[in-house]
């Protein structure tokens, strides 16, 4: 058994296992920082954006000013924002029988792997999973055909070339297996593979192994993998979650008794509680508002923003601001709040309940209604003529490098009465500012990560107990910016097999057993001989067929009678001739019993010698050797074959035959 | 003695003895016990035996009888006790030999009734009630009762024990104090002085705490531990030497044996020691088993002992201090030799339920030596100040450099429980002068966990609350009012928008707090003004929960009184205005009773501050009318509070009571007009007729104060000074008292023989409208209504006359209820 790391990114994994005759894919998630390299993309054209100078080496001998632009005193490339995908060289990716989903912000990466590389299994994904997926897919390419860019930067990454260039730029890697995003057609062909699963349902891949998506807790739909055999079973564990938010409780008790356990996606920030987090969200949101500024919350267009307009709905009447408008800005904003409301099963019971009231689970409904949330596809058309302030404004994209998110960074950057605050913890947050400095407007960071935290993780092990535990190298060492913080590792015992970008891990268990089906009319045949109390064995003769990765012991064909016609028959038809096995014999020779059976065959002068396995006998006279040991038993004996055969029936006198 | 009770007590005493019947419940049989007892301190035991010849026969029965419950059992022992506590008492008992009937030895065993838990324990109390007076000590060391209650010692029920030693303390006081009448309390003084029958009482019970400890049963040796603690507390000497001299060796050895069971009862005893006068003498070796006993601070539960070591002498209280700061050195500082030994405490310290238990007591112990500002050694307030900071610095998930303990560390991010604990300590720390060296350091962990998204509620507030000590520590600093309008300021408005009511309602009451605080400091004003603070404060009078709400009340409250200081006066009239208006709108409207109390006080301090506030005027009307019409009463104590500070504003600013002339006079009648004006009459005489008793009270205390105060001033204009009695409740109420009082006094003119008048005073009082106010006051019985007032509200239902009634009405009823039930 086998794991391909394909991506070593703990969040947005991607990896192969190889598990008995199939080739699973666990996720394929795609790494969107690389986007912070490049210029941001304004919809609305950007006078500041467009003057950039030009960069030039110091020396002049490298002139890219094509290509890279310098802004706020760094470097960016000045194309269409590509993203790091996961490898691709490690194995054929063609092999690959099935691809399984975890949740929706992993498997941005899916068009990349099913489209141009020969793939023609299938995808097994929850229904909220490729719906919301879908969204953020079609968001993502809508975000870079808006603002297309006529060319693509490439001789920058020529590595004589880019260990000159100024950081961060200098330290970028994997840059060659950088694409720039994907189209639509590629997004509809990808996701026309997926087959839809639900919770708890077994599928069969090839009768090897059975699959089984089991809720995670971390967003709508999201799912932790069960593969297991009849023997072996294997734990996915990606983006869990334990706390009460929106979706369907973490199921935790199918996990248990696992072979090995792959665990990915913990949370990214473990120093930030969310529950403080959401307290700081809404305390600054609220200073901002009052004091007359405007919020702006970058965010992807589902997920915790449903959590955050749950929160704020309730704080907004609370802090006094219930007349202050909220603006959610994306092209798949009005799917994600009907699709949020539509879920329901999906849901967490008290949202689920809600739905036999009748009322929509999410009061976001109740914001629409009421004009106070406001949805809009783009700044462009109604919002502009609707739009007021002070307000908060929900839009994408994280990185701030596309989307609806650059041109109010362009519009209210320049006054400190605005604020915007982080919510998401995928992008460093003064990287993401960094095209944009001079910045007046304050910053708050308040990620909101749900996923399991190292305390959550480390007593969720302790109660489902696997055998082995395999994870991201990060996961295995404190913090790189706290390396005295011991308690936001995982220290297991034995402790976690750790992989990153491009390893192979050979799983450390070996398969023992396979089942074995008997036909009716074989076991009728059987002889069953108790050898001890319960214990019954009996010699099978069988033909063994494996079919579909079944395997069926048959009974021997009977030999045909030869019909004396054909005597032309060919010798590879001819059914196996079948010998009479010889019997099989069991049981200990007692050296006591024996030496008298041996004195009353007139053996009289036997010397016994006591080795580690059991004994020597010398029968002096004869000059013969016999070694009596736990599973064997040697009669050494020259010339001499009556005498051998002679002892040898001796022998078997205290052996049984079944 | 009530004649209506005592002739219910045969009955009741009937059914009491009438084993057919069901006892009453344990609560009246207490207090009907109490009730006795009462009689008893008041009369003589004699006199109620003597006219209450039942008692003696109730008695007789209970004692008798074989099938009483055991509750009246307890109680007539109890009861048998308390009236033989006088000599009088104990011999008409001893008469007719129902002591010997009641507490006898072979009398307890006869029946089962021995095995109720009750019983004997109304055996012991009975006992102990008795013990009086000399003739009860020789009932009870005669008839050989010492060994009974010595075995009750034992006794399975943890009351029954701890009554027997009280007993046992109390038979040994007994014998000194009836021994002191010719000696003294001094050490030496030998029990042979005693009597000789008494010598082989004292002698038997101390044999058996000296027993006790030698023993190897585990909770024998606990309960003479107990006992012998117990005599050290409460018994003078000779009792206390001799028995100390008696149990010094088997205490030594299990003080050597270190058995940790016995940690705690063994260091009860020796702090009992530690207080008495055997402390000083060497030959008792109090010192040396302390020593002992703290040895090297390894053993566990020797730190909340060392706290309690206040009176021990200056070596053990040192080496006790040395100890309880250890936890907190091993966990926060540099490793030292001398800590690296000790390594049950390193041991314990790596276990996360100890680790925060040791270093919560090292804390508060710490936090009570700060509070009595001890003076520590062998080590610098500086220096445990910064371990202390340092601590809480490892809590929010900082680490120092290098660390012994980095396990310790772990369990402690995030530990609330160490947070607050930590949080108090530093907060007593600030006694200490010297530390303001470090207040950079100590605002910075505070503000920290100010700032901490993480921060639990209840850790904000002991964070406020220690912060609010050290500002007021340091406030002649100038440094200071720099961090409080850049750190502090921005943080708490943040905090005034946290999602959690607790940490905004905590918050305001910081504001509150620091506002007082630095009341008078212009600085901390004019920050408070310009940063925005004010405004934040009067967006929070809207919070949607009340508790906040009436927090805000209270820091506006506050922040308008500190702005009376303030020279810029037009910005503060202004805040003032908006103050008063949504105080009033407050006040008015608000559904919850917290705000509308806190709207009140409000006034009650602006008006007591000493800055005349004319402003307030015009809404003390109102002020006065709504919060004496609401329907909460402490609103309305509130508002009668807020009348009290207005009366003697306005009372006191003529000075008539020097001595009275012309224009005092009008003084007082333009002050008590005006006190008209703002309505205030009509709020005392309507609250006088409240439904709520306390309010009355209080209306009633200060129409008393004012009745005084018309009295004295003989001429006052009582045209200036007239009242509309109609068309109210209390109106009515006057002018059907003022009708009665005419009445009474047309009758008394009519037997004297002048009917002519009564006509005309009849149709006069029909149509009365306007009466003085010193008139109504004088209508009104105020001392009678005062008395009334201050019966509390159960006193009938409270009396043991109806105590009586119930139990017998509950005895003839008993078969009623039984049906009804069903």
């Amino acid at each position: 058994m086998k794991l391909y790391c394909l991506s070593g990114h703990p969040t947005l994994p991607c990896n192969v296992l190889k598990f008995k005759s199939t080739t699973i894919m666990l996720d394929c998630g795609l790494d969107t920082t690389a986007a912070l390299y490049f210029l941001p993309l304004p919809l609305v054209h950007s006078p500041r954006l467009s003057k950039l100078p030009g960069w030039v080496s110091k020396d002049g001998a490298i002139n890219l000013e094509k290509e890279l632009k310098e802004c706020s005193g760094r470097v960016f490339v000045d194309s269409q924002p590509e993203f790091c995908l996961p490898e691709k060289e490690l194995l054929d990716l063609s092999t690959i029988d099935v691809i399984l989903i975890s949740n929706y912000h992993c498997m941005m990466a899916l068009p990349y792997i099913t489209e141009h590389t020969g793939f023609t299994g299938t995808v097994y994904a929850t229904e909220p999973t490729l719906q919301i997926g879908r969204l953020l897919m079609e968001e993502l390419v809508t975000f870079m055909e808006r603002v297309p860019k006529a060319q693509a930067a490439t001789c920058w990454k020529n590595k004589e070339i880019q260990r000159l260039l100024p950081g961060p730029l200098k330290d970028a890697v994997d840059v060659w297996s950088w694409r720039k995003c994907y189209s639509v057609q590629e997004v509809n062909s990808a996701l026309s593979k997926v087959q839809l699963v639900g919770y708890s349902q077994k599928v069969e891949l090839f009768g090897a192994v059975q699959v089984t998506p089991l809720s995670s807790g971390y967003s709508l739909g999201s799912s932790n993998w069960i593969i297991q055999s009849h023997y072996e079973k294997v734990s996915y564990v990606s983006g869990s979650s334990l706390l009460t938010t929106h979706p369907q409780p973490m199921e935790q008790s199918s996990l248990k008794n696992s072979d090995v356990l792959i665990l990915t996606g913990l949370t990214q920030i473990p120093t930030a509680n969310p529950d403080g987090m959401l307290g700081e969200f809404c305390s600054n949101l609220s200073m901002t508002i009052r004091a007359g500024g405007n919020v702006l919350v970058p965010c992807y267009s589902s997920g915790v923003i449903y959590d955050l307009l749950e929160c704020l709905y309730q704080f907004m009447d609370s802090a006094n601001l219930g007349s202050t408008p909220f603006y959610f800005i994306s092209p798949v904003a009005n799917s994600s709040l009907e699709f949020s409301q539509i879920f329901a099963e999906w849901l967490c019971q008290n949202k689920q309940s809600k739905v036999y009231l009748p009322e929509p689970p999410f009061p976001h409904a109740e914001l629409i209604q009421t004009n106070k949330l406001k949805h809009y596809p783009s700044i462009h058309g109604d919002f502009s003529s609707e739009f007021r302030q002070p307000c908060v404004v929900f839009t994408g994209h994280p990185s701030l490098r596309f989307g609806d998110v650059v041109h109010f960074m362009e519009l209210w950057g320049k006054s400190s009465l605005n604020t915007i605050i982080f919510t998401e913890p995928d992008f460093s947050y003064l990287d993401a500012l960094a095209p944009y400095q001079p910045l007046a407007m304050k910053c708050v960071y308040c990620p909101i990560d749900t996923r399991l935290n190292f305390h959550q993780v480390s007593k969720l092990l302790k109660d489902i107990q696997p055998l082995h535990v395999v994870c991201p190298e990060p996961y295995t060492q404190p913090p790189p910016a706290q390396p005295h913080r011991s308690d936001l590792m995982l220290e297991l015992q034995p402790p976690p097999m750790s992989y990153r970008r491009c390893s192979v891990l050979g799983l450390p268990f070996r398969r023992r057993y396979e089942r074995i089906h008997l036909l009716p009319e074989l076991a009728r045949s059987l002889v069953p001989s108790e050898i001890k109390a319960g214990v019954s064995v009996a010699t099978v003769s069988a033909v063994l067929q494996s079919k579909d990765n079944k395997h069926v012991l048959q009974p021997v064909p009977k030999p045909a009678p030869v019909p004396p016609s054909k005597k032309r028959k060919r010798v590879m038809e001819e059914p196996p001739e079948v010998l009479n096995p010889k019997p099989l014999l069991s049981g200990a020779v007692p050296l006591e019993p024996f030496l008298a059976t041996l004195h009353k065959n007139g053996i009289t002068e036997v010397k016994v010698e006591e080795t580690a396995d059991g004994h020597i006998l010398h029968l002096q006279t004869e000059d013969v050797l016999i070694q009596l040991e736990e599973d064997a038993t040697h009669i050494i004996c020259d010339n001499n074959e009556p005498l051998r055969t002679a002892l040898r029936d001796l022998v078997l006198r205290f052996l049984q035959k079944l | 003695m009530d004649s209506d009770c005592l002739s219910l007590l045969p009955a009741v005493c009937l059914v009491l003895a009438d084993p057919k019947q069901s006892p009453p419940d344990d609560t009246s049989l207490e207090k009907l016990l109490d009730w006795f007892k009462e009689l008893h301190i008041q009369s003589n035991g004699q006199v109620l035996l003597q006219h209450q010849p039942c008692l003696l026969e109730f008695i007789s029965s209970v004692c008798t009888s074989k099938t009483t419950d055991p509750a009246i059992i307890s109680f007539t022992l109890k009861f048998t006790g308390l009236l033989a506590a006088t000599k009088q008492g104990f011999n008409l008992l001893e008469e007719g030999d129902l002591l010997l009937c009641a507490f006898e030895r072979e009398a307890c065993y006869v029946c089962d009734l021995w095995e109720d838990a009750s019983v004997r324990s109304g055996w012991l109390q009975g006992l102990l009630n008795m013990l009086k007076h000399q003739n009860a000590l020789d009932f009870i060391c005669g008839n050989g009762l010492i060994k009974v209650v010595l075995q009750l010692q034992n006794d399975r029920s943890l009351f029954v024990a701890s009554l027997a030693n009280q007993l046992l303390v109390h038979i040994l006081n007994f014998l000194t104090s009836l021994n002191m009448t010719n000696g003294s309390d001094a050490v030496g003084s030998s029990v042979s002085s005693l009597r000789s029958d008494w010598v082989s009482v004292s002698s038997e019970i101390m044999n058996a705490v000296v027993e006790a400890l030698r023993s190897e049963d585990h909770p024998r040796v606990l309960l003479g531990l107990r006992l012998l603690s117990l005599v050290l507390s409460q018994c003078g000497e000779p009792i206390r030497s001799t028995l100390w001299k008696d149990v010094l060796v088997p205490l030594e050895v299990l003080i050597n044996r270190g058995s940790e069971s016995l940690t705690q009862t063994l260091m009860t005893v020796l702090q009992a020691a530690v207080r008495t006068s055997l402390l000083g003498q060497s030959e008792y070796k109090v010192e040396e088993l302390l020593e002992a006993m703290l040895g090297d601070g390894n053993r566990k539960g020797v730190f909340s002992f060392s706290l309690s070591l206040s009176f021990s002498p200056e070596i053990s209280k040192r080496k006790a201090t040395g100890i309880i700061l250890l936890p907190l050195q091993c966990v926060s500082t540099q490793p030292q030799t001398e800590v690296e030994t000790n390594l049950v405490l390193n041991e314990q310290l790596s276990q996360k339920a100890l680790c925060i238990s040791l270093l919560m007591q090292s804390l508060s112990s710490l936090a009570e030596l700060a509070h009595t500002k001890y003076l520590f050694e062998d080590i610098s307030i500086h220096s445990i100040t910064s371990s202390v900071v340092l601590l809480l610095r490892m809590c929010s998930g900082h680490y120092p450099s290098s660390l012994l303990h980095i396990n310790a560390s772990i369990h402690l991010i995030g530990c609330c429980k160490v947070q607050r604990c930590g949080l108090d300590t530093l907060g007593a720390l600030s006694f200490y002068e010297e530390n303001v060296d470090l207040r950079k350091d100590i605002f910075d962990v505070l503000l920290d966990f100010l700032q901490s998204p993480d921060s639990h509620a209840t850790v904000l507030k002991k964070t406020f609350q220690a912060t609010v000590r050290w500002i007021a520590v340091c406030s002649p600093f100038p440094d200071l009012l720099q961090f409080i309008s850049h750190d502090l300021f921005p943080v708490l408005e943040k905090r005034m928008w946290d999602l959690r009511w607790e940490v905004r309602d905590s918050t305001l009451e910081f504001i509150t707090q620091l506002t007082a605080a630095l009341n008078g400091n212009s600085g901390f004003t004019e920050a408070l003004h310009t940063s925005g603070m004010v405004s934040v404060l009067l967006s929070s009078l809207a919070d949607t929960e009340g508790y906040v709400r009436a927090s805000a009340v209270a820091a506006v409250g506050e922040a308008v009184t500190a702005s009376f200081h303030q020279a810029t006066l037009e910005r503060n009239s202004n805040l003032l205005e908006k103050a008063l208006t949504q105080m009033m709108i407050v006040l008015s409207q608000d559904t919850e009773v917290f705000p509308r109390r806190a709207v009140v006080k409000a006034f009650t301090s602006w008006l007591k501050g000493s800055h005349p506030l004319t402003a307030l005027d015009s809404s003390l009307s109102s002020v006065l009318s709504l919060g004496g019409n609401d329907f909460d009463w402490e609103v309305k104590m509130h508002t009668l509070e807020l009348a009290e500070v207005l009366m003697e504003k306005t009372l006191t600013c003529c000075p008539y009571m020097q001595n009275v002339d012309f224009s005092e006079k009008t003084c007082l009648t333009q002050a008590l007009s005006r006190l008209k004006d703002f309505g205030l009459f009509d709020l005392l005489f309507n609250s006088l007729f409240d439904c709520d008793r306390p309010v009355c009270e209080k209306a009633c205390a200060l129409l008393v104060r004012l009745r005084t105060l018309t009295a004295e001033t003989a001429d006052l204009d009582h045209s200036a000074l007239v009242l509309n009695v109609c068309g109210n409740r209390w109106g009515d109420e006057v002018q059907r008292r003022y009708l009665k009082k005419q009445q009474a006094k047309a009758s008394v003119c009519a037997t004297d023989g002048a009917t002519g008048s009564d006509e005309r005073t009849d149709s006069e009082l029909h149509c009365i409208k306007d009466i003085s106010l010193p008139t109504i006051l004088q209508i009104l019985d105020l001392n009678d209504m005062q008395r009334m007032l201050m019966l509390s509200s159960d006193h009938v239902v409270n009396s043991p006359q109806s105590l009586m009634e119930d139990i017998l009405s509950a005895a003839q009823q008993s078969e009623e209820n039984i049906v009804d039930c069903y």
